[in-house]
C-alpha cells in the first residue's frame, strides 16, 4: 500500500487554546480511515486541514510527498461530504452535480455522462431537474456524495455525513458507502462520534480525545485491545476494572488471580483491565469474583444484566437471563481479558 | 385563535383610517369632478386624465424614472461591496461599524437635505478650504443627494441576506474547484439575489416619489413627480389633477415592483 497522506508533528491552535497537539498520521491510498472521538476531540478540525479550509500553525501534511500548503484548497484532488451537505439552494439536483465539472471547464456532453452516471450510483436517476428543498435528508445526502465522487477525487472527505439520518437509512448508508468506496477505489477519511458506524466501516479507525491521537488501528484491535480507558469506554460498553499485573501472563482481579494473555507490564504493577460484557459468562456462586444481580434487562437479542460485586458494577450481555437476587460467580476466559497501562 | 382576532382591530381600524379611505378618496377624485370647496354635487368623468398629455407631466414622470434608476444602480454598485465587506468581517467592531450606517438615518431627512444644499451652493463652508461645488440646480446634485439617503437602505438588506448566508456553501463552491472569483459569481451573488431585491425595492421606491429633496437641491429647475403632486394639492389645489398623477404613479411602481419580483425565484425578498 502507498502512503497518499502523511501528516507529520500537525499543531493547530484557535485563540492560544491548542485544539490538534502533534498530530501524525498517515493514510494509505485506497483506505477507509474513520477519525473516531466526541465533539470538540479535533477531527472535524483535521479533516478541515486537509481539506484546505484551516491552515495549520506548525508541523506539515504531505500530499503524493508534496507540502499541500502550496495547493490551493480548489486546486486540490480532494472533495467534501459537508455535515448538513451545503447543497446549493439555487441550483437544482443536475446542476449542483455538475458544479466541480463545470468549474474544471468539462465539454457539455462529457459533464451530462458523468452527472447521470453519478445519480445512477447514488440511485436517483430522474431527479435531474428536481428542487432540492423538496429532497429528503436522504436523497440530499446522496446527492452530496454524487456531487463530491463526479470529480473522481483521490480522496473524500466525509464529515458526520450520515448524523442527520435515522436509524434505518443511516445503516443503509453506512453499507453503500463501503461499498462505493471498494467500487472507486478512492480513500475516504470519515470523521464521525458514533463508535458502532467507525468499527463498520473502516480499514483503520483513528480514535481521538482533546487534540491527540490516542490510537490507531483496525476495528478488530481498537475493539479488542484498547490502550487505555478513554478508549475502552468511548468504544463500546465495557468494565473497567482495577487490577494488578502480578507478573507476565498473570493478573490480579479483585483478589482473584487469572491467567491472561497480555505480558510486559512488570511485576506487580497497578493496572486496570478492560472486559467486555459479551465476554463474562454467569454461573451459579462457585467462588471467585461473586456477586448479586441486581437487574435485568431484556434488549432484543441478548438481555443486559447488572451484577454488584461489593459497590463495583458488572454489566454482563448474555442470551440467558437471570433472576434478581440471585448470587451468581462471573467468570470469563484469559483472552476475554484486555490489560492497560493505568 | 378567535379571541386573538379581536387583537387585530386597532390595526384593522388604522389601517382603515389611514390607507383604506384615503385610497377610496384618492379613486373618487380622480374619477369625478369633485371639488373640495363645492362639495355635495359631482359627476363622474375621465377629463381630468387629459392633463397626463402635459409635457410638464410627462417630463416629470420621466425625470423620476431616470433618477431612480441611475440611484439604484449607483446605490447598488456602491451598496453591495460594503454589504459584503460588513458581512465577511470577523471584526470585534462588526456591530459598531454597522450602527455608523444606520446612524444617518436616524437623523431628519430635511436637515440632512438642506445640509447638503447648503455645501452645494457657490458660497459655501467648503470655501474655507478653497473649493466651491456650485452643484445646485444639477442632476448630480440630485443623484449625490438620493445616493446618501438611500444607499443605507441598499447595505441592509444585502446585509442581512449575506451574514446569513451558510459558510459552507462557499466552502462547498471551492472544495468543488472555484476560485474565489467564480465563487462570489457563481454562489454568493445568486444567494444574495432576494437582499439585493428588497434593496433595490427600497431605493427605488422613495428616490421616485422625493419632492423635497429635488426641490431643494435642483434649485426647482429640475421638477420630478412628487413635486408636480405637491404642487397640485398644495399650492393650485387642482386635487382632481394631482389624484391622477398619484394614481398612474401608484400603478407604474405596482407594474415596477411586480417585475423585480419576477427576478427573485427564491422568493426570499425580506418584504
Amino acid at each position: 500500500m502507498k502512503k497518499l497522506i502523511d501528516i507529520q508533528n500537525l499543531v493547530k491552535q484557535f485563540d492560544d487554546q491548542v485544539v490538534l497537539n502533534n498530530i501524525n498520521l498517515y493514510i494509505n491510498e485506497n483506505e477507509f480511515i474513520t477519525l473516531l472521538g466526541p465533539s470538540g476531540c479535533g477531527k472535524t478540525t483535521l479533516l478541515r486541514l486537509i481539506g484546505g479550509f484551516e491552515t495549520l500553525d506548525e508541523g506539515k501534511i504531505l500530499f503524493e510527498d508534496k507540502n499541500i500548503a502550496d495547493i490551493p484548497a480548489h486546486k486540490r484532488p480532494i472533495n467534501t461530504v459537508f455535515q448538513k451537505y451545503a447543497l446549493f439552494p439555487h441550483l437544482n439536483v443536475y446542476q449542483n452535480i455538475a458544479f466541480g465539472l463545470k468549474m474544471k471547464k468539462m465539454p457539455k456532453e462529457t459533464i451530462e455522462q458523468e452527472v447521470l452516471k453519478a445519480l445512477e450510483m447514488v440511485k436517483l436517476k430522474g431527479y435531474e431537474s428536481r428542487n432540492i428543498k423538496t429532497l429528503s435528508g436522504g436523497q440530499q445526502q446522496r446527492v452530496a456524495i454524487a456531487r463530491a465522487l463526479v470529480n473522481k477525487p483521490k480522496v473524500l472527505l466525509l464529515d458526520e455525513p450520515l448524523a442527520a439520518l435515522d436509524l434505518k437509512l443511516r445503516q443503509d448508508m453506512q453499507y453503500e458507502l463501503k461499498e462505493m468506496q471498494r467500487a472507486l477505489g478512492i480513500t475516504f477519511i470519515f470523521v464521525t462520534h458514533d463508535q458502532e458506524e467507525a468499527l463498520t466501516m473502516s480499514d483503520t479507525v483513528v480514535v481521538m480525545n482533546e487534540g491527540h491521537i490516542l490510537q490507531i488501528g483496525t476495528p478488530i484491535d481498537i475493539y479488542n485491545e484498547p490502550k487505555n480507558r478513554f478508549v475502552a469506554s468511548f468504544i463500546g460498553e465495557s468494565n473497567i476494572l482495577p487490577a494488578t499485573m502480578i507478573k507476565d501472563y498473570k493478573v490480579n482481579i479483585l483478589n482473584t488471580e487469572y491467567t491472561c494473555v497480555d505480558h510486559g507490564f512488570g511485576e506487580q504493577t497497578p493496572v486496570e483491565v478492560v472486559i467486555r460484557p459479551e465476554d463474562i459468562e454467569l454461573k451459579p456462586a462457585q467462588g471467585g469474583i461473586e456477586g448479586l444481580v441486581t437487574d435485568v434487562i431484556f434488549k432484543g437479542v441478548h438481555y443486559e444484566i447488572i451484577v454488584m460485586v461489593g459497590t463495583i458494577e458488572f454489566i454482563i450481555h448474555s442470551t440467558l437471563s437471570q433472576t434478581v437476587g440471585t448470587q451468581v460467580s462471573i467468570t470469563f476466559e484469559p483472552e476475554a481479558i484486555h490489560v492497560m497501562r493505568r | 385563535m378567535k379571541k386573538l382576532r379581536a387583537l387585530s382591530f386597532p390595526y384593522v381600524m388604522w389601517m382603515s383610517l389611514t390607507i383604506v379611505l384615503p385610497m377610496a378618496l384618492i379613486l373618487l377624485v380622480a374619477f369625478s369632478d369633485l371639488n373640495i370647496f363645492r362639495l355635495g354635487s359631482f359627476t363622474f368623468t375621465l377629463e381630468g386624465f387629459s392633463v397626463l398629455r402635459s409635457p410638464v407631466i410627462t417630463t416629470a414622470i420621466r425625470n423620476s424614472f431616470r433618477f431612480a434608476f441611475i440611484v439604484t444602480a449607483l446605490c447598488f454598485l456602491i451598496g453591495y461591496p460594503v454589504a459584503y465587506l460588513l458581512a465577511r468581517s470577523t471584526s470585534r467592531h462588526k456591530t459598531l461599524f454597522v450602527t455608523f450606517l444606520i446612524l444617518p438615518v436616524w437623523s431628519n431627512m430635511l436637515l440632512r437635505i438642506v445640509a447638503w444644499e447648503r455645501l452645494f451652493f457657490p458660497n459655501s463652508i467648503l470655501n474655507m478650504f478653497g473649493i466651491s461645488l456650485n452643484l445646485i440646480g444639477t442632476d448630480l446634485a440630485i443623484i449625490i443627494g438620493m445616493i446618501s439617503m438611500y444607499l443605507p437602505f441598499m447595505i441592509f438588506p444585502i446585509y442581512s441576506v449575506l451574514d446569513k448566508m451558510d459558510q459552507a456553501l462557499i466552502e462547498a463552491a471551492i472544495d468543488l474547484g472555484a476560485s474565489r472569483v467564480k465563487t462570489f459569481f457563481k454562489v454568493t451573488l445568486p444567494l444574495s439575489f432576494g437582499g439585493v431585491v428588497s434593496g433595490v425595492i427600497m431605493t427605488m421606491l422613495p428616490a421616485m416619489t422625493a419632492f423635497a429633496l429635488p426641490a431643494r437641491l435642483s434649485g426647482g429647475r429640475t421638477l420630478l413627480i412628487g413635486n408636480i403632486i405637491e404642487d397640485y394639492f398644495m399650492r393650485t389645489a387642482n386635487f382632481n389633477a394631482g389624484s391622477i398623477v398619484s394614481l398612474v404613479m401608484m400603478v407604474l411602481m405596482i407594474v415596477l415592483y411586480l417585475w423585480i419580483l419576477r427576478f427573485d425565484k427564491e422568493g426570499e425578498t425580506l418584504i
